[in-house]
């Protein structure tokens, strides 16, 4: 087994010990950290997508996943950095005004990271001025919303709004989740996707970001 | 008849006069709302708990015949809980707060929200064994003898609604103790016994009470668990782990129960259930409750077509309709009036009244619903 698929394996398993570790080994081999990203984690990340997506895995297991990219990737970064090596792209994400959960957020913003796209978490209940200016700063062409409950999905329409307000409205895709959003609710306040699931989110941002 | 004896005839499929008018009760807020826009006395606003002054009260104003969430138990959660306290007030006025199953939680001013998980103190075997274990033991505390010695000639004969015996969670107050992700991490630690230790600590304590109330000779309706462990793509954990986890201890209680002369045993599980179902069925869990039809799009009919009679459930009816107009209320109550044709289903409300809930329809419904005979 290569010591690519050997990451990917225990990345999938969220063994963070073991990602850090063979991470480490592939940089002394002197193996590029663009490929160890690529090769091996985004790829172990994407069969992590792909089994949520079919239900083939729980969140429980996304997490663990998460957590081990997490490790591999503080390993991986300073090496990324000096390589030079640029992110497919960047994006927003946070929960709306008004609401205060997160899982479903962190938990996108952990797949888009899988897809090689620089996230940029403004945590939750943030204002919709908030997501303008963060657009503004750091140039990302997607945003990403995410609302739990019921009394605070309207908060999705505040950000587009505000993106409106702004003139930013078409420099950048924005994207909506969460427990009670739905395809119409994203057809009736002018998002331009929604998304059910973390690992789908992901494959959207990809795209938008490649086309 | 008696709002119990309608409400047991169908649960078992025997004749009822009607359909009773059964509630679960209302976001806190929608009280407000209701007191505010001067539809209900203003001091009503503020104190509604399930079943208390305030709900009996809105169920006359309202119409309904009860509050279906009406069970009683015994302390069987951590005992004694850990201390509420503010750990940090962050600049923005958020404060983060220990809660008493040691959660730490997030709460920011003017934001009214389910609370936040931020942090929490379940993360290893070492905060198992010190602060978690010695808060799951039983003790006689736990169970109020005296009250269940009499509880019968008390309360239950003098009760015109069906009340349940409240046997805790077995899943469900372990993710309230860890969050979602404690709970994810735990479950794949490198301590493998762990998670494991902590549900079976935790369900042994919580048979114990069971076991203890019924010895009594407590009379009861029905049996309850609240678990909560789904969402809106399904479960929380894998229906498999779901099944190693915890098949043992619903079949230990619900064998219990039975026993003792329950034959119904409710569960409360929001968001889409589906793949849970089996382990609760085949373990003898038979009443499935709220299933969140509005939200999630959970479905009783399916469940009754995969399980069949023995699959009964109270709730499935579609909260949102009462925002609307009688229309979209009439297009419910006909549904209702299939579901409940196929016996062993009271129709109720998918979940609690929301803010936006329109009074006059929630009155319409009530109305409406006892009008259906089965």
């Amino acid at each position: 087994m290569s010591i690519f698929q050997e990451i990917s394996e225990k990345l999938q398993k969220g063994r963070a010990k073991d990602v850090s570790a063979l991470v480490e080994q592939a940089l002394n081999d002197g193996i590029a950290p663009q490929d160890i990203l690529n090769e091996a984690m985004v790829v172990g990340m994407n069969a992590i997508g792909e089994k949520f997506r079919t239900g083939e895995i729980y969140v429980p297991e996304v997490l663990i996943a998460a957590r081990a990219m997490n490790a591999g990737l503080k390993v991986l970064k300073p090496a990324l950095t000096s390589a030079g090596v640029e992110p497919i792209g960047k994006a927003v994400i946070c929960t709306v005004k008004g609401d205060m959960h997160d899982i479903g957020k962190n938990l996108v913003k952990m797949m888009i990271e899988g897809k090689g796209i620089e996230c940029i978490d403004l945590g939750v209940n943030v204002e919709p001025s908030a997501v303008v200016n963060a657009v503004k700063e750091s140039g990302a062409t997607v945003v990403c919303l995410s609302a739990l409950l019921t009394t605070t999905m309207n908060g999705q329409k505040d950000v587009i709004d505000a993106l409106i307000e702004a003139g930013i409205r078409d420099s950048v895709k924005v994207m909506i989740g969460g427990a009670p959003v739905t395809q119409s609710f994203a057809d009736e306040i002018g998002a331009d996707a929604y998304t059910m699931d973390a690992a789908s989110a992901a494959e959207v941002a990809r795209s938008f970001m490649l086309n | 008849m008696t709002n119990r004896e309608r409400a047991m005839a169908l649960l078992h499929y025997q004749p009822a006069d009607r359909l009773p008018a059964v509630h679960f009760g209302y976001w806190p807020e929608l009280v407000t709302e209701w007191a505010e826009a001067g539809k209900i006395p203003k001091d009503l606003a503020g104190r509604w708990y399930d079943g208390g002054e305030i709900d009996r009260e809105l169920d006359k104003l309202i119409g309904w015949d009860f509050n279906w969430y009406h069970t009683t138990g015994s302390n069987n959660g951590l005992s004694p809980r850990f201390e509420h306290k503010v750990l940090e007030v962050l600049p923005d006025g958020t404060k983060r707060v220990q809660n008493g199953d040691g959660v730490i939680e997030k709460i920011s001013p003017g934001v009214v929200s389910i609370p936040a998980e931020d942090d929490y103190l379940l993360k290893d075997r070492e905060a198992f064994e010190t602060l978690y274990r010695p808060k799951m033991q039983y003790f006689e505390g736990r169970v109020n003898k005296a009250y269940y010695e009499s509880f019968n000639e008390n309360v239950y004969d003098k009760s015109d609604i069906p009340i349940g015996l409240h046997l805790g969670s077995v899943i469900g107050e372990i993710r309230n103790m860890t969050s979602v992700i404690g709970m994810s991490y735990l479950m794949y630690d490198e301590d493998e016994e762990l998670f494991a230790d902590i549900v079976d600590s935790y369900a042994d304590m919580q048979y114990r009470c069971a076991e203890e109330i019924l010895k009594t000779g407590a009379k009861f309706d029905f049996a309850h668990y609240w678990e909560d462990i789904c969402f809106n793509s399904g479960p929380l954990l894998s229906p498999e782990l779901f099944d190693e986890l915890c098949a043992r201890h619903y079949k230990r209680r619900n064998d219990l129960c039975r026993k003792y002369g329950i034959d119904l045993i409710s569960l409360d599980c929001d968001g889409v259930t589906e793949k849970l179902l089996p382990t609760w069925f085949e373990n003898g869990v038979n009443v499935m409750f709220p299933i969140e039809i509005g939200t999630w799009g959970d479905q009783f009919e399916a469940a009754r077509n995969r399980f069949g009679k023995e699959m009964r459930g109270v709730g499935g009816m579609d909260k949102t309709c009462l925002r609307l107009d009688r229309a979209a209320v009439d297009r419910e109550l006909e549904r209702m009036r299939r579901l409940a044709s196929l016996g062993g289903f009271i129709p109720c409300p998918d979940h609690r009244l929301m803010p936006g809930t329109k009074f006059e329809l929630v009155q319409y419904y009530a109305e409406e619903i006892k009008k259906i005979k089965i």
